[in-house]
């Protein structure tokens, strides 16, 4: 598919299920870029459901500010991509409207939360997507699909208008199968905004400089796949032959990152997702001779998915009280320990580097058969940066026997994205990127 | 977690689950909690915050304007005669 052939959008869409809502333009007229934006972004006049039944038929009457500052910049919105509801899942398997396909293996995965905005940016060329992170949702999707991922700093980019899932943790980035892209697109997406006091806590992007050293978690090759090791230790011998200096440091806080990000994840989704309720958004037509309290039950029994419930009532338990010192408070405490762990090896290193996801994209009929904590687990490399708020970029960096795409994933300090965007295009220009085959 | 707490959890959530539900959930729920205890293991901190960065107080210059028209808002609301629809209180 070209810049232009937006009459294939179609095609592609019912091959891959990239899109929960997609433009009725045929050409871009005067637009100098093609975007999609995540499905928990608002978009004005175009449908926007979060991968939820209860949000269906809600039409924003405003755009996020992310989405506005890219058609500010002379950006076709061509549609929303489709994403596990409200953002819960790794593998995109829990939309209300269909399961995206993975570009290299229809019968896989294309990860999640923002599978869609990765196949997306996959299959179409010089196509950006914009996605949503909490907890890997940019750069775990971003690797199993062979592109490139970034997630500025929390709070580089405006969350105004993004349907918060967890507050502290969602991050606004970019995905596209060009390195280049992550600077030109997060610096339009970048910046203060009144209406989200926490972008108005940010410096100026760093200065791009060349990245000169990483360091490499001890153990934290214990989790993963033979196919990951062998792609990463690849892409270490890479960097070295760039020059720039590997070494191994100890990261005793990053093992309590995935119960830390789950606790305050689902503890903040299960207060966002109160709103609701069967009124003032999407779904409203029910009975009205239903008590109050009846009233809302009903719908939101019957509208949320089974991800989504069990996530609300994980969330509403953990912040009960008598277990809200246990679970949240403490996973509060844990995420300042891995802030401050990541700040003292970041005074020593440039950037911490680690496999972005612990095994190649998998097959739907595997990721049924996962149980739940395995599930959870799954976000053990890239719930450790998003808890902690860091920037960070997933690079594609080698492949299985299978042809499937394997990334690995640079974190630098808070207001560090200069490194991330330089270290990115110096990347692209050693590694030969594979795409994938694309025919419908 | 045993199918009572569920249920109990499950209310405060405004959500009515099905047998079936109730089942999976505790058995699901009940494995995520015990995963969780990792956390007691974790050392504790004086000094943490509600964000991952230092957020601070920012006022907005003083001025009486409109982001969003209300008219636009009560267009896609179940609404009568200009009131938004919603159930009995009493």
């Amino acid at each position: 598919m070209t810049l232009f052939d937006l009459t294939s959008l179609p095609k592609i869409n019912e091959k891959y299920q990239i899109f929960k809502s997609m433009t009725s333009e045929t050409n871009m007229k005067d637009a100098k870029f093609l975007f999609s934006a995540k499905d928990n972004l608002t978009s004005k006049d175009m449908e926007t459901c979060c991968g939820s039944k209860i949000l269906e038929g809600y039409y924003p009457p405003f755009d996020a500010t992310s989405v506005g500052d890219m058609k500010a910049a002379g950006g076709l919105l061509i549609g929303k991509t489709n994403m596990d509801e409200f953002g819960f899942g790794t593998f995109s398997t829990n939309s209300a409207f269909g399961v995206p396909k993975n570009p290299y293996d229809i019968d896989r995965s294309c990860g999640g939360s923002s599978g869609g905005a990765a196949c997306a940016a996959a299959v179409m060329d010089g196509h950006i997507s914009i996605g949503v992170s909490t907890g890997g949702s940019i750069c775990g999707p971003a690797s199993f699909c062979g592109i490139y991922g970034m997630v500025p700093t929390y709070g580089r980019v405006s969350r105004y208008g993004l349907l918060d899932c967890g507050n502290s943790l969602d991050k606004i980035g970019i995905l596209s199968s060009k390195a280049t892209d992550m600077e030109k697109y997060i610096r339009i997406m970048a910046g203060p905004d009144q209406k989200d006091t926490t972008s108005c806590m940010q410096p100026e992007i760093s200065k791009r400089r060349k990245l000169e050293s990483v360091a490499v978690p001890e153990d934290i090759l214990d989790n993963v796949s033979e196919d990951v090791k062998k792609a990463f230790d690849d892409g270490l011998e890479i960097l070295k032959e760039m020059g720039i200096d590997v070494k191994t440091v100890k990261m005793s806080s990053i093992k309590y990152a995935v119960p830390a990000y789950s606790v305050i994840a689902t503890a903040e989704a299960s207060t966002n997702l109160a709103r609701y309720c069967g009124m003032r958004y999407g779904q409203q037509k029910g009975d009205l001779s239903l008590k109050f309290d009846d009233y809302f039950t009903s719908f939101r029994s019957q509208y949320f998915g089974e991800e989504t419930k069990k996530r609300i009532l994980i969330g509403t338990y953990t912040r009960m009280a008598g277990l809200i010192d246990r679970y949240y408070n403490k996973a509060r405490m844990v995420r300042q320990l891995i802030i401050d762990e990541y700040r003292s090896v970041l005074k020593e290193y440039d950037a911490i580097l680690t496999p972005t996801m612990p095994f190649v994209s998998p097959k739907f009929t595997d990721v049924s058969k996962m149980s739940v904590v395995e599930s959870y687990k799954t976000e053990i490399l890239t719930a450790p940066p998003n808890i902690a708020g860091m920037p960070h970029l997933s690079v594609p960096c080698g492949y299985d026997p299978n042809g499937m795409p394997i990334g690995m994933q640079f974190v630098a300090d808070q207001w560090d994205e200069g490194l991330l965007f330089s270290t990115g295009e110096d990347w692209e220009k050693k590694f030969d990127l594979v795409k994938p085959e694309v025919s419908v | 977690m045993d199918r009572e707490t569920v249920k109990k959890v499950a209310h405060s959530a405004h959500l009515e689950l099905t047998e079936e539900e109730l089942d999976r959930f505790s058995e699901d729920i009940g494995k995520i909690l015990e995963y969780f205890a990792l956390l007691d293991e974790a050392p504790e901190c004086k000094e943490f915050g509600l964000d991952p960065i230092d957020v601070t107080d920012v006022l907005r210059d003083d001025v009486p304007h409109l982001d969003i028209d209300p008219d636009s808002l009560l267009e896609r609301m179940d609404t009568y005669e200009n009131y938004i629809r919603g159930p009995r209180l009493l």
